[in-house]
């Protein structure tokens, strides 16, 4: 082990001994403060220190890679679970979730995610997929109070696992055609052009199939509206930023390797267009917000698809921007609820009518974070969309761009729908008996944060947009 | 001989599995289970990685089934009061793939026995050094993955509340 390796694997130390020390001073302490603070101090440390210019790109004797794209992500993921943490606070005294267990597993589950981030070899890559997956088996079912949250566990659980078996599968069928774990050369060797071989074929169906779940993909969503209505707000706003962002970060790492990708066009292709009918005409229906953001990040996760189909015309680069735009819209979106849920609001699109009056700087949030999920400008979301789009032209798919964006329009409806109702509905005059709680400070801080960034991403692009191409260039 | 061996143990795991999997009687599905477990030992073996095919029936036949049975006995599901002896029916399946694995265990010694291996085999020196050299990181995830599964195990098995 020399100097270089311990420099990249540093920011996984620190996670990984943050974790460990939140679950020794919760033993000691008598409340979560001390456990809270060190499990930020550690995701901003880590963030902090992914963001220096390392000495090399790949670790020599870890096999740790601190190329761009997992520091860019890597950054993205640890800032992430620091504004998950400062928001769960609040969230987790008015449910009466306590215990150091919760920092430390968001601090295990950011772990996972880095480790994802700057694998070079499968085994890695699949173990910190793995590890993040286990972090949120526990976190989806961590409010013991309620009685759904049990129900909510297990149905992440059981078709996590079995989609873990189709990762583990099929990355044992591409080591079996390849004989190399080293993620550059079997992806070079098993997408090749021309007749491409049977087991290598199995062995990314079974990637895709697993992947398809972590990215809630048409065939495999059906855990989505569940999970999304019954955990933890803060945690719905990890999961959907983070795993998600990560399980994307996982075909970005393996796809732009190969010279070519057109293997892959048709199961991307199906369930590019599955996701996007489905999630969206089904948000449609739903009369319940948490549902409703569910089913339109089905839809969302259809639109990153496409941008994957057309990799090479920019693809990969609106890939990554749409990943880390949702992530930081979730966080608002997610975020902006569980202040309003703290205040006992109610679950249905009802519940929500003349909150925006109510509880002006909650609503904003929301209200903004809808825009930029609805895909309109000057927001994250336009430009995330126009990029895979403008990639998606270029790079002849036609077809799939225009239904994207006729059901881009359709989606509009239902996401007005909640902010008609924030603002140009009067609530039950009974509702308004008791006084809302102001959001407390850490909550204010880290709303206008994420708020400040999806404008700011959608106003001024250029910077992360050059930033990706640069990135993808040097691969 | 060997190939042979292979697809007739290959038979003898997936039926064992599919059994394993179909079985009402959970103390009967874990012995299906131990079965399939043993036979792919064997394949192992075949496959010149001795370390594995002991790992196969030290970790996973002996520890982590007999775990799985100490469940199943504190959890009171094989409901032991009302046990009986299986019937020669149930006995046979079982006793056929046993029969099956312990021919091929003895086949393989028999055959191997004083005579130098074709193959290369891993030695468990080498095993030693690609594991906790080349994957030490991954061997690092998966202890903290043990970890939390223990914390989470404690914390969402805390009694709950309504």
């Amino acid at each position: 082990m020399t100097v270089n390796d311990l420099w990249i694997a540093l920011p996984l130390m620190i996670l990984a001994i943050g974790a460990l020390l939140t679950l020794l001073i919760g033993a000691l302490a008598r409340d979560d403060k001390a456990a809270n603070l060190i499990a930020v101090a550690a995701t901003l440390g880590a963030a902090c220190w992914l963001m220096q210019t390392p000495p090399a790109t790949v670790a020599p004797t870890l096999g740790l890679s601190a190329a761009g794209l997992p520091r860019l992500f890597g950054t993205f993921f640890t800032l992430l679970a620091a504004g998950v943490l400062c928001l769960s606070s609040g969230y987790n005294r008015e449910r009466d979730i306590n215990g150091e267990e919760y920092p430390a597993t968001v601090l295990f589950t950011t772990f996972g995610m880095l480790a994802l981030a700057s694998a070079t070899n499968l085994l890695t890559l699949f173990l910190g997929l793995e590890a993040m997956s286990f972090g949120f088996y526990i976190l989806v079912a961590i409010d013991l109070k309620r009685a759904a949250s049990g129900e909510t566990g297990l149905k992440y659980l059981l078709p996590g696992a079995l989609s873990t078996a189709f990762l583990a599968f099929g990355i044992a069928l591409l080591y079996c055609i390849s004989g190399t774990l080293d993620i550059r050369e079997s992806t070079q060797l098993t997408l090749l052009s021309g007749r491409p071989d049977p087991i290598a074929m199995a062995g990314w169906a079974c990637l895709l199939a697993g992947l398809s779940f972590k990215l809630s993909l048409v065939p495999a969503h059906l855990w989505t509206p569940d999970v999304y209505q019954g955990a933890p707000a803060p945690v719905v706003a990890f999961l959907s930023g983070g795993s998600k962002g990560a399980a994307i970060l996982l075909l970005l790492l393996l796809l732009p390797q190969a010279a070519d990708t057109t293997l892959l066009r048709v199961p991307l292709w199906g369930l590019a267009l599955l996701s996007m009918l489905v999630g969206n005409l089904a948000a449609l229906l739903q009369n319940r917000v948490r549902r409703m953001l569910a089913y339109s990040s089905i839809a969302q996760m259809g639109y990153v698809v496409i941008a994957l189909i057309c990799g090479k015309e920019g693809g990969y680069q609106a890939a990554a921007y749409y990943a880390m735009a949702y992530g930081t819209i979730s966080l608002a979106a997610f975020g902006a609820i569980a202040v309003l849920e703290r205040n006992g609001c109610g679950e249905t699109v009802d519940d929500y009518r003349g909150l925006g009056s109510r509880q002006p700087f909650a609503a904003g949030v929301l209200a903004l974070a809808l825009f930029a999920l609805a895909g309109i400008p000057p927001t994250a979301g336009f430009t995330g969309k126009f990029l895979i789009f403008t990639a998606a032209i270029r790079s002849g798919e036609i077809v799939l761009a225009i239904i994207g964006i006729l059901l881009a329009a359709v989606s509009i409806y239902y996401y007005l729908r909640v902010i008609a109702a924030l603002y140009f509905k009067h609530a039950d005059i009974h509702k308004n008996e008791f006084p809302a709680d102001r959001p407390n400070s850490l909550e204010y801080t880290i709303l206008t944060a994420a708020s400040l960034l999806v404008l700011l991403l959608g106003l001024w692009p250029g910077a992360l947009i050059n930033l990706l191409s640069q990135i993808f260039l040097q691969l | 001989m060997e190939t042979y061996l292979f697809y007739i143990l290959a038979v003898v795991t997936v039926i064992g599995t599919l059994l394993a999997i179909t079985e009402k009687h959970p103390v009967h599905a874990i012995v299906y289970l131990v079965t399939s477990f043993f036979s792919l030992a064997v394949i192992f073996f075949l496959l010149a990685a001795p370390l594995i095919a002991m790992f196969e029936v030290i970790i996973y036949a002996g520890a982590v089934m007999v775990l799985f049975m100490f469940v199943i006995m504190m959890l009171d599901l094989g409901r032991p009061d009302e046990a009986t002896l299986p019937t020669l029916r149930q006995w046979l399946l079982p006793t056929f793939l046993g029969v099956i694995i312990l021919v091929s265990i003895g086949s393989v010694a028999v055959s191997h026995y004083g005579a130098p291996s074709a193959v290369h085999e891993v030695s468990v020196k080498e095993f030693a050094l690609i594991l906790f050299q080349k994957y030490a990181v991954a061997i690092e995830i998966i202890s903290m993955q043990l970890l939390f599964a223990v914390v989470g195990a404690l914390y969402l098995g805390r009694r709950r509340t309504p």
